[in-house]
C-alpha cells in the first residue's frame, strides 16, 4: 500500500469519524426522545390539516417546548429554532387512543385468605378494585407505547387491567421518556362484564351486572351517609369503604363509567344498566353498533370504536361450484363481514361523534383498516375526527388537543402523503412536543407488481413482553404457492424451548401474517404475528388472544454457503 | 357496486324481519278443529284475532282487510309453553354461592339464539328461561314470549308475566357447594337450612328497612340507610308473595321437606320442577303448591332420580296437581306434544287432560293462566296449527302463532334462519350435546378435582 493510498483511506476513515459525530451532535432528535438540544421547532413548508377538514398548504409550524407557538404560512422562525423541511410533507393533529392498555401491566394476584370462601371473596382477589389507579401499572417506556406512538398516536386515555372493577384510567401523552407524561388521572371508572372466573363470587354476566348494582346502590347510600355524619351530631360513624368511595365521583357525574363490552348484547347490557342507574357512561371496545344505534343515541353514550375488523376468510372463496347451501351460507357471512365493515359509516351516519380505542387491537392495523372504513362509506373527515377532535372531546381535553393551533399541545402526524392514501407512510410523530423519526420506505410497488420479499429462510425473532424479552427461531420454507414454517419459543412448561407449525403465512407487499398455536397449561393459546418486512428485518406485534400484543422483532440468519 | 346492492338486500331483509318483531298481528283462521284446552274441541270452527289478540271464536267468520289462513282439517292448539327452559340465555348458572337471588337472567337473554327458532318450529310460544340448578336458591328466570327476529332482549320479555325464581335441591347444590368449595350445603339438611336462614335474614332485613324508612318520616330525623341486599331484598319478595317460586327437585323427602318450609314462612307460590317422585307425595303437592312440572319418561341419569316412573304426569294429574311437563332442553322443546302424548300413552288422561299438561298448565305455574295457555276470546293469539291431532305421533306443527303473528311457517321454513351471523367463520361452532338438559349448564368447572366428570348427564 503506498502512501497515498493510506492517507486517503486515513482521511477516509476521519471523514467517517466525523461524519458520525456530527450527526449526533446535531441531531434533530433521537428515536429514544430522551435528549434534545433545543424544544423549539419549525416545521416549514407542508400540507397542514390543522382540523379535520381544514387544510393550509406551504404553512409552517412553530413549536416550543411541546407547545404550538403558530400556524400559518408566515411565520417568523426564531434563531433557535430547529428547522425541519416538510415540503411534500403532510400534517395531522397527533391521533388520541381513548382505551388503551399500551405499557399497562397486570396487577399481581391477591393472595387468597385463609379463609377463603368463594361465594364471598374480598372485593381484591375479586376483581372489585375501583380504587387502583392505572398509573401504578403504567410503564411509559414499554415498547408497546413506542408502538403505538410509531403509528400516530400522541395522547391516550390508559385503562387499568384486571377483573369487573379494575380501577381508573388515565390521560397520558405518549411523549418523552423523562417525563411522567401524565395529563390528567382518574379519568374514569373501568368496568367489564367478565368476572375473575367461574371460581368464585361473581363468576359470570349474571353475577357481575346484580353485582354492579349492588355495589352502585350501596356506595350511594354510603354517600349518603357520609353527608349526613358530616353535618349532624350524635350519628354513627360511617364504615369506610374504598370500593364505595371509589364510586363517589361516578356518582357526582364527575366522571363516566367506561363499559368494555365485545358486542351489541354487551352494549344493551351496559346501557341497561347506565339506564337504572344514571351515570355517565363511555362504552370501549364497541363493535356491532347496528343494532342498537337508538339506543346509543337515547342514552348520550359516548362510543371508542375498536378498529379491529374481523379476518376477511369469505370475500375471495370460490364456492361457485359448492352446493346451494354451501353459497347461500357463504353469502351470509360475506354480508356479516360487509356489516362489520361499516360499522364506522354507520355511526357517522347516525351523527354519533365517535373515537377509537386501541384496546386489544394491533398497532400494525390502524392505518389499513381505517381505509377499509373509509372504503365502507366512513368519510375521511370523520374518520380523521375520530382520531383528533372527538376523541378529546370525549375524553374532556379539547381545551388543549385533538387540532393544531396556537396554545395547543405539540402532537402530530407528519406523513409522506396524505393520510388516507394508499402510498402514505409516518415519517415523523411530535409528541409532548418531542420530534420521533421513523424510517420511510421506498414506495410499495401498487397493482400487479407483487413487491418481492423474500421470506424464505431462517429467522432469528426478539420479544418483549411484560413478562421479560424472550425469542427464538423462524424457519420458512416456499412449498407450492404458499409458505411452511416452523417456529420455536421458550416452552411455558419450562425448560428449553418448544416448538409448533407456522400456520397461515400470508404475505401481502411486505406484510407479513401468520399463527401458531402454544399449549400451555391444559389450554391452547393461538398467537397470530404480524408485521412489515424491510429487506432482512422484520419489524411486528405477536399477538396472544386475551393477554394483548407485544412487540417482535425479527432478523433473517445471512445464508450459509 | 354490485356488493354494496347485495349488502343492503340483506340489511332490509334483516330489518323487514325484526320490525315484524315488534308487532301485533292480526289474522283469521278459517274451518279448523280447535282445540280449546279449557272449552273442549270445536270442529269446523274460525278464529278471527286482530291486534294480537284472540278476538272471536265461532263460524263462518269474516273480517276486512287481514290475511285469511285455510285451515280445513287441520288441528288448532293454543301455543305450547315449556315451564322450564334455558333456551336463548348467555349464561345460566352464576354457581358461585348457595343464594344468588339477586342476579337477573333478564340480563343474560341472547334473542339470536336460534333454539328460539327452533322452538317455536316445535309450537311453542313461550318458554320460562330459568336459572341453573347449581344453588340452593338461583336467579330470577325470565318468562320469554318467542319473538324471534328482534335484537333486543326486552322484546322477548312476556312484560305481563310475574316474577319467579329458581330454587334447587339435592344433589347439585351440595356437589357444587358443599363437596366442589367445602361450604353449606353438603347434604339434603344442608340446602334448608341455607333456604331457611336465608329466609330468615330476608326478614331481618326487610325489619331493617321498615325501621329506616319510618324513622326518615319523623320531621327532622336523620336515620343512616342500612346496607341495601338485591339478594335479601329478593327473598323478602318471596315471602310477600311477590315471586313465584320454580324448584329443581327429584325425592319425596325433599319436596315435602321444602313444603313445610315455605308453609313455615307462608309462601303458597311454589311450583317443583322434574319431581320425579312426585307421586309419592301428590296430595301434598296438590294442597300446599302450584303444581308440578315432569318430564314424561326421563331419569337415572342420576343417583337421585331412579325412583321414576312414566305415570307420573297421570298420577299428578288424578291427585288434583297442577301439572306440566317442560323440556329443560333446546332439544325436547321441540317436540314437547309428543311428550305430553307419552304421559296419555302410560297413564291414559284424555285430549284435555294431556294438552293442559303443555298449555294452560304451565300457564298457570307461570302465572299467566289469565292471558295465555287455552284458545279463548280475550286471550293472547298464541297459536299453533297442525297436520294432525297434536297428541298423534304423526303430528308436525304447520304454523305458529306469537301475538297473532306468524314466526314459524313450514312452507317458508328456509335452510337458515339465523338472525345473526359471525363475519369470519363459514362454518360456526355448534354445541353437540345441545340435547342435555341445561340445568347444570357452565358447573363442569367445579368437579375437574374430582378427577373426573362426575356426570356426563348434567341436569
Amino acid at each position: 500500500m503506498n502512501l497515498l493510498s493510506k492517507f486517503r483511506m486515513q482521511l477516509g476513515v476521519t471523514v467517517l469519524l466525523v461524519s458520525l459525530h456530527f450527526s449526533t451532535t446535531i441531531a434533530q432528535s433521537d428515536p429514544t426522545g430522551e435528549r434534545r438540544v433545543t424544544g423549539t421547532y419549525a416545521i416549514k413548508n407542508a400540507t397542514i390539516t390543522t382540523s379535520p377538514g381544514t387544510t393550509v398548504t406551504n404553512a409552517t409550524i412553530l413549536i416550543k417546548d411541546g407547545l404550538i407557538q403558530a400556524v400559518g404560512s408566515n411565520v417568523p422562525i426564531p434563531k433557535e429554532a430547529q428547522v425541519i423541511n416538510a415540503d411534500s410533507l403532510y400534517i395531522y393533529p397527533g391521533f388520541i387512543d381513548g382505551a388503551s392498555t399500551a405499557g399497562v401491566s397486570k396487577p399481581a394476584e391477591v393472595d387468597r385468605p385463609s379463609d377463603f370462601n368463594p361465594s364471598n371473596p374480598p372485593d381484591e382477589v375479586a376483581g372489585i378494585t375501583p380504587w387502583r389507579t392505572v398509573l401504578d401499572y403504567y410503564d411509559g417506556k414499554n415498547s408497546q407505547v413506542a408502538d403505538w406512538r410509531k403509528v400516530g398516536f400522541t395522547i391516550a386515555q390508559v385503562v387499568p387491567e384486571g377483573g369487573m372493577l379494575p380501577g381508573k384510567a388515565a390521560v397520558v401523552v405518549l411523549g418523552s421518556a423523562s417525563s411522567t407524561n401524565v395529563i390528567a388521572q382518574n379519568t374514569a371508572l373501568m368496568a367489564k362484564f367478565r368476572g375473575m372466573g367461574r371460581g368464585m363470587y361473581p363468576g359470570t354476566q349474571l353475577g357481575v351486572m346484580a353485582k354492579f348494582r349492588d355495589l352502585y346502590k350501596n356506595a350511594s347510600y354510603s354517600a349518603e351517609h357520609g353527608r349526613l355524619f358530616a353535618s349532624t351530631a350524635g350519628l354513627q360513624r360511617p364504615e369506610i369503604n374504598k370500593t364505595y368511595e371509589a364510586f363517589y365521583a361516578v356518582l357526582d357525574k364527575n366522571i363516566p363509567v367506561l363499559f368494555e363490552v365485545s358486542n351489541d348484547l354487551e352494549i344493551r347490557r351496559a346501557l341497561k344498566l347506565q339506564k337504572e342507574n344514571g351515570f355517565n357512561i363511555v362504552l370501549a371496545g364497541v363493535n356491532e353498533v347496528d343494532a342498537v344505534i337508538e339506543d346509543i343515541k337515547a342514552a348520550n353514550a359516548k362510543v371508542l370504536l375498536s378498529f379491529k375488523l374481523p379476518d376477511d376468510k369469505v370475500t375471495k372463496s370460490k364456492v361457485e361450484d359448492k352446493s346451494e347451501e354451501i353459497q347461500n351460507r357463504t353469502k351470509r357471512v360475506i354480508e356479516a363481514y360487509e356489516l362489520a365493515l361499516k360499522q364506522a359509516a354507520l355511526l357517522e351516519e347516525a351523527n354519533i361523534p365517535f373515537a377509537f380505542g386501541s384496546m386489544g387491537a394491533r398497532s400494525a392495523d390502524l392505518h389499513k383498516n381505517l381505509k377499509i372504513m373509509v372504503e365502507n362509506g366512513l368519510s375521511e373527515k370523520t374518520a380523521l375526527a375520530a382520531l383528533t377532535t372527538n376523541a378529546a372531546n370525549i375524553l374532556g381535553i379539547q381545551k388543549f388537543a385533538g387540532t393544531l393551533e396556537k396554545g395547543k399541545l405539540a402532537n402530530m402526524v407528519i406523513m409522506t402523503d396524505p393520510i388516507f392514501s394508499e402510498s402514505a407512510q409516518i415519517k415523523h410523530v411530535v409528541a409532548d412536543g418531542y420530534i420521533f423519526d421513523y424510517d420511510v420506505s421506498k414506495k410499495k410497488s401498487n397493482g400487479n407488481e407483487e413487491a418481492s420479499v423474500e421470506i424464505e429462510g431462517s429467522w432469528e425473532y426478539v420479544s418483549d413482553t411484560p413478562a421479560g424479552s424472550s425469542g427464538g427461531t423462524m424457519d420458512i420454507k416456499k412449498e407450492g404457492d404458499g409458505y411452511k414454517g416452523t417456529i420455536t419459543y421458550d416452552n411455558p412448561a419450562g425448560g428449553g424451548k418448544a416448538s409448533s407449525e407456522m400456520k397461515d403465512i400470508n404475505i401481502s407487499g411486505n406484510y407479513m401474517t401468520f399463527s401458531f398455536g402454544v399449549s400451555a397449561g391444559g389450554m391452547s393459546l393461538d398467537v397470530t404475528v404480524s408485521g412489515d418486512i424491510q429487506g432482512d428485518e422484520f419489524s411486528g406485534n405477536m399477538s396472544l388472544a386475551d393477554f394483548g400484543s407485544f412487540p417482535l422483532n425479527a432478523t433473517k440468519t445471512p445464508k450459509q454457503r | 357496486m354490485k356488493k354494496t346492492t347485495i349488502f343492503f338486500t340483506g340489511l332490509l331483509t334483516l330489518l323487514c324481519f325484526m320490525a315484524e318483531a315488534q308487532e301485533k298481528g292480526s289474522v283469521l283462521i278459517k274451518n279448523a278443529t280447535v282445540l280449546t284446552v279449557t272449552n273442549g274441541t270445536l270442529e269446523n270452527t274460525d278464529i278471527l284475532v286482530e291486534n294480537g289478540i284472540i278476538k272471536r271464536i265461532g263460524t263462518g267468520l269474516s273480517a276486512g282487510n287481514i290475511p285469511t289462513i285455510d285451515a280445513n282439517g287441520k288441528f288448532v292448539m293454543p301455543g305450547i309453553i315449556d315451564a322450564h327452559s334455558h333456551v336463548a340465555l348467555d349464561a345460566v348458572n352464576e354457581a358461585t354461592a348457595p343464594i344468588t337471588s339477586e342476579v337477573k337472567m333478564a340480563d343474560v337473554v341472547n334473542p339470536y339464539d336460534i333454539g328460539l327458532y327452533r322452538a317455536l318450529a316445535g309450537g311453542v310460544t313461550i318458554s320460562h328461561a330459568m336459572h341453573g340448578s347449581a344453588n340452593a336458591i338461583g336467579g330470577e328466570n325470565i318468562t320469554l314470549k318467542h319473538r324471534y327476529g328482534s335484537g333486543n332482549p326486552e322484546d322477548l320479555y312476556m312484560k305481563e308475566a310475574p316474577r319467579t325464581i329458581k330454587f334447587a335441591l339435592g344433589e347439585n347444590p351440595t356437589r357444587v357447594h358443599g363437596r366442589g368449595n367445602g361450604i353449606q350445603p353438603r347434604s339434603r339438611m344442608g340446602v334448608e337450612a341455607v333456604i331457611r336462614n336465608g329466609f330468615n335474614e330476608a326478614i331481618q332485613y326487610k325489619k331493617a328497612w321498615k325501621e329506616y324508612e319510618d324513622a326518615k318520616k319523623v320531621k327532622g330525623a336523620t336515620p343512616i340507610p342500612p346496607k341495601y341486599d338485591t339478594r335479601l331484598q329478593t327473598l323478602a319478595d318471596i315471602l310477600d308473595g311477590k315471586v313465584i317460586i320454580h324448584c329443581h327437585s327429584y325425592r319425596a323427602d325433599e319436596i315435602y321437606a321444602l313444603i313445610n318450609t315455605c308453609r313455615d314462612f307462608g309462601i303458597t307460590n311454589i311450583v317443583f320442577s322434574h319431581v320425579n317422585e312426585g307421586f309419592k307425595v301428590a296430595p301434598e303437592l296438590a294442597e300446599y303448591t302450584m303444581g308440578a312440572s315432569v318430564f314424561a319418561d326421563w331419569w337415572a341419569y342420576k343417583f337421585e332420580v331412579y325412583y321414576s316412573t312414566a305415570y307420573n304426569a297421570a298420577i299428578l294429574t288424578e291427585n288434583g296437581v297442577i301439572t306440566s311437563i317442560n323440556s329443560d332442553s333446546g332439544e325436547l322443546i321441540r317436540h314437547l306434544y309428543h311428550e305430553a302424548g307419552k304421559a296419555q300413552r302410560y297413564g291414559e288422561l284424555d285430549d284435555d287432560q294431556t294438552l293442559a299438561l303443555i298449555t294452560i298448565n304451565p300457564a298457570k305455574q307461570l302465572g299467566i293462566a289469565d292471558k295465555v295457555g287455552s284458545i279463548e276470546e280475550g286471550k293472547q293469539a298464541d297459536l299453533v296449527i297442525f297436520n294432525e291431532h297434536p297428541l298423534s305421533v304423526y303430528a308436525i306443527p304447520q304454523m305458529t302463532f306469537v301475538d297473532g303473528v306468524k314466526y314459524f311457517d313450514i312452507n317458508e321454513d328456509n335452510d337458515d334462519m339465523r338472525l345473526k351471523v359471525s363475519a369470519a367463520e363459514t362454518v360456526e361452532p355448534i354445541f353437540l350435546k345441545e340435547h342435555d338438559h341445561r340445568c347444570m349448564h357452565g358447573v363442569d368447572f367445579f368437579f375437574t378435582n374430582f378427577g373426573r366428570n362426575l356426570f356426563d348427564h348434567s341436569h
